[in-house]
């Protein structure tokens, strides 16, 4: 489980402080879907960042299964990251010299045999499983953004961060996105956070909180 | 699988990116390579031209080293033939004679009210007495410088014999007579040690003549000119005979006293020095030597390359101490005008057996004449040989250095450089020793060696510069991507790895490939001018290509890590993340 306690993040701009976040406590169980709606400048990115170790709180305390961010070294919350993370971002971030298939690969520890099979197991369940040797230039956004999501599933995260996933996609493409996330928490018992600004993306969602302001309503 | 991120999919995949820098950077290592090599070229070739040196002593007269290329002789003989004309005219029944008896048939009474008179009568007889003076030098004078010449003439007439009994095999007999009795006949009228004396006595007794005959004739223009300020006219005085120009002809006796002075004064000495050096500790042996010279290219220009006049004994010890050997043709007989040569000067003078050289070919050449080249040597050290009996019998006018060899015991160099510089110390000769030529040869190259060194720099720094800025072009086009690897949880340190790792292949491989391609070059230059050419090049110098190619790819590689790994150490994964474009 990822709990968040009164956490806050702030930002100094002159002689001002703005807070980005302010005292947020929440919870995350295995398991759930959780919604992050909320306007721009709301905070709900910054939430997010904190809860997934991006950023450090500038008060309060953020743990994963018992362990607390503070407490742990750079690296160890780099490979908690890696290993027990997954990440899908407004934009794709696929790399372009690489195929479709190894972009997806690029989100597993090992290429191992085992990751691989699952890497085309995931571009079957996206639809590119044929499009797995074509570069990410000759896919659509949306299909790039499926490679985005199978490259965060492929290591079997325990919680998957989705960073306005469907902003870039028309409405269809942008559900679809959703599902599947939403399916895989379903088959893996994997958590999921998604901040988004359309409340039609949390339709499945167990809990939907609403920022504004920093603060959760 | 091979992981996506490693370095061969990187390079695969980024041709179009990577080749053109690989392509510059082994551009510039080819330029180094190739200057680099040619720079070590030039030296070694020096070193090599001159490296009998390094096992030898030449001990050389001073006074001969500085001789002139032109010869004294002839330009005497022709300044003689003008001046005996000009002195002749002098002595003419309107010249010197008659100006004395007009002078002296002037009556007491007169030359009484005119004391500048008397004065002039007693000029007007000096001058008599230095035109008669010279006249008589010049007779013996012109005798000998004319025999001295027919010496050269009867020598090069051999020569053409010797070329003409080449030519004519099927008739051999009559010419080798011929030759025979032609040789002994030269060897009788070569000028002696007291022919050479009484020249020396004739040129200084003449040019003092002439000094005071020339200074006579002007103190005569200076009474003439009183006697008219006196203004006393005397019609019977004819006007004083004008003096001839002896300057240029004074100035010719007086450099040819002084090579005379120059081969006759050392040689005493010199046989002094050879037995006494031949009993130094340390000596292997020594010979006296009549040196000469060929000039070659040495790439970083022209040289003197040193051919030792040598006895048939001597030329052996000096192929047994270098242990070079005669691969073509044989050694010179002593007394012909023949030459061995190593391979490589052959080469570099583009000649072989039956091919000539000396200063009838080559102006430059300070061997004199044409020598035959009839032996090839071969071996690590590249020598030449010339005989001692001729070089010593014939050209006496020319320009020639006697001196002596004198060759240490392998490891006594400096002991037996120290006997000899104290030997020699306070007299005429100077040492040519492996030390000073090697000085020679490092400050020539020294200066091409800086500015080829200040160019590596800004080889190196220019190439830093661009390549770095190329690596931080691409560098920037990939910051989405690390930007990603660093969000989802791949460390800076790694990523820096990363790009280290990719930075090092590209500036590896440019140097490897510009290595290959700098040897490739050089191997294939080597074969087709150097080797011909008879210069030497280490195409595998694998010390000075490392050393002077190294740093480029160092600092390629430094300063583009240093500015993208600085830019790593910075990034912020959020920043790139939030990006909306």
């Amino acid at each position: 489980m990822l709990e968040a306690r009164a956490v806050s993040l702030d930002y100094a701009t002159g002689d001002t402080v703005a807070h980005a976040v302010d005292t947020v406590s929440l919870q995350v169980p295995p398991g759930s879907f959780l919604g992050l709606i909320g306007p721009s400048g709301s905070g709900k990115s910054s939430l997010m960042y904190l809860l997934s170790g991006l950023k450090q709180p500038s008060r309060g305390a953020i743990g994963f299964e018992g362990r607390e961010f503070a407490r742990l070294s750079a690296g160890a919350l780099m490979r908690l990251r890696r290993t027990r993370f997954g990440f899908v971002f407004q934009q794709h971030f696929l790399i372009n010299y690489l195929t479709v298939l190894e972009n997806t690969l690029v989100g597993a520890v090992q290429p191992t045999p085992d990751a691989v099979r699952r890497a085309l197991a995931l571009l079957d369940r996206v639809g590119l499983r044929d499009r797995a040797a074509a570069r990410p230039y000759q896919l659509s956004i949306g299909q790039r953004q499926r490679v985005a999501v199978a490259r965060a599933l492929v290591h079997q995260p325990s919680l998957i961060f989705a960073d306005e996933p469907t902003a870039a996609l028309d409405q269809a493409t942008g559900q679809q996105v959703i599902a599947l996330l939403a399916d895989y928490r379903r088959e893996m018992g994997s958590s999921v956070v998604v901040v988004t600004h359309d409340p039609d993306m949390l339709v499945g969602a167990d809990r939907v909180f609403h920022m504004r302001d920093g603060r959760l309503n | 699988m091979v992981h996506p991120l490693s370095l061969s999919h990187f390079y695969l995949r980024n041709k179009r990116k990577i080749i053109p820098v690989i392509g510059i950077l082994a551009l510039a290592i080819v330029g180094v390579v190739v200057t680099d090599s040619l720079l070590a070229s030039a030296r070694e070739t020096a070193y090599a031209t001159f490296g009998s040196y390094q096992k030898l002593i030449l001990v050389a007269p001073r006074a001969t080293r500085e001789q002139d290329l032109a010869n004294p002789l002839a330009q005497s003989l022709s300044r003689l033939q003008d001046v005996q004309s000009q002195v002749q005219a002098i002595s003419a029944p309107q010249g010197l004679d008659a100006y004395y008896a007009a002078v002296a048939a002037i009556p007491v009474r007169l030359r009484a009210q005119v004391p500048v008179m008397d004065r002039a009568e007693q000029d007007a007889a000096a001058a008599q007495d230095f035109g008669a003076r010279l006249r008589g030098d010049l007779a013996p004078l012109d005798q000998l410088l004319r025999r001295v010449q027919r010496v050269q003439t009867e020598e090069a007439a051999l020569t053409a014999l010797e070329v003409q009994l080449t030519r004519n095999p099927q008739d051999l007999a009559p010419l080798v007579t011929y030759l025979q009795q032609h040789r002994t006949w030269l060897q009788s009228v070569l000028p002696a040690a007291a022919d050479l004396g009484q020249l020396q006595q004739a040129v200084v007794g003449t040019s003092a003549d002439a000094l005071g005959l020339q200074q006579s004739l002007a103190r005569l223009s200076a009474d003439a000119a009183a006697l008219a300020a006196a203004g006393r006219s005397v019609p019977s005085l004819p006007p004083p005979p004008a003096g001839p120009d002896l300057g240029p002809f004074r100035a010719s006796l007086d450099a040819l006293g002084r090579t005379l002075n120059a081969f006759q004064a050392p040689q005493a000495d010199l046989d002094r020095l050879l037995s006494t050096s031949t009993g130094l500790r340390g000596v292997a042996f020594a010979q006296r030597e009549a040196f000469s010279n060929l000039d070659i290219n040495l790439l970083a220009g022209n040289a003197q390359f040193d051919l030792y006049g040598l006895n048939p004994a001597g030329m052996q010890q000096l192929l047994n101490l270098y242990g070079d050997r005669v691969v073509a043709g044989r050694l010179p007989q002593p007394n012909a005008s023949e030459v061995a040569i190593s391979q490589e000067i052959a080469r570099a003078r583009n000649v072989w057996i039956g091919g000539q050289v000396g200063n009838k070919i080559d102006e430059l050449d300070s061997l004199p004449d044409a020598f035959t080249v009839v032996g090839i040597l071969q071996g690590p050290t590249r020598i030449g040989v010339v005989p001692y009996q001729y070089m010593t019998q014939h050209y006496l006018f020319e320009r020639r250095y006697e001196g002596l060899v004198v060759a240490p015991r392998a490891g006594q160099e400096g002991q037996v450089h120290a006997q000899i510089a104290a030997l020699v110390s306070g007299k005429p000769f100077r040492i040519f020793d492996w030390p000073y030529i090697k000085g020679k040869i490092d400050s020539l190259i020294q200066n091409l060696d800086t500015i080829n060194r200040f160019l590596i720099l800004l080889v190196t720094i220019v190439l830093s510069l661009v390549v770095g800025l190329l690596n931080n072009l691409f560098f920037r086009q990939r910051m989405n991507e690390f930007g990603l690897l660093a969000a989802i949880g791949y460390s800076r340190l790694r990523l820096i790895g990363r790009v280290a790792w990719e930075s090092l292949g590209v500036t590896l491989a440019a140097w490897a490939l510009g290595l290959g391609l700098g040897v490739g070059v050089l191997a294939w230059f080597n074969e087709t001018f150097m080797v011909p050419h008879g210069l030497l090049m280490n195409v595998f110098n694998w010390r000075l290509l490392l050393e002077h190619t190294l740093p480029i790819p160092i600092m390629v590689f430094l300063f583009g890590m240093g500015t993208v790994g600085w830019q790593l150490l910075r990034l912020d994964p959020i920043s790139i993340i939030e990006r909306r474009d």
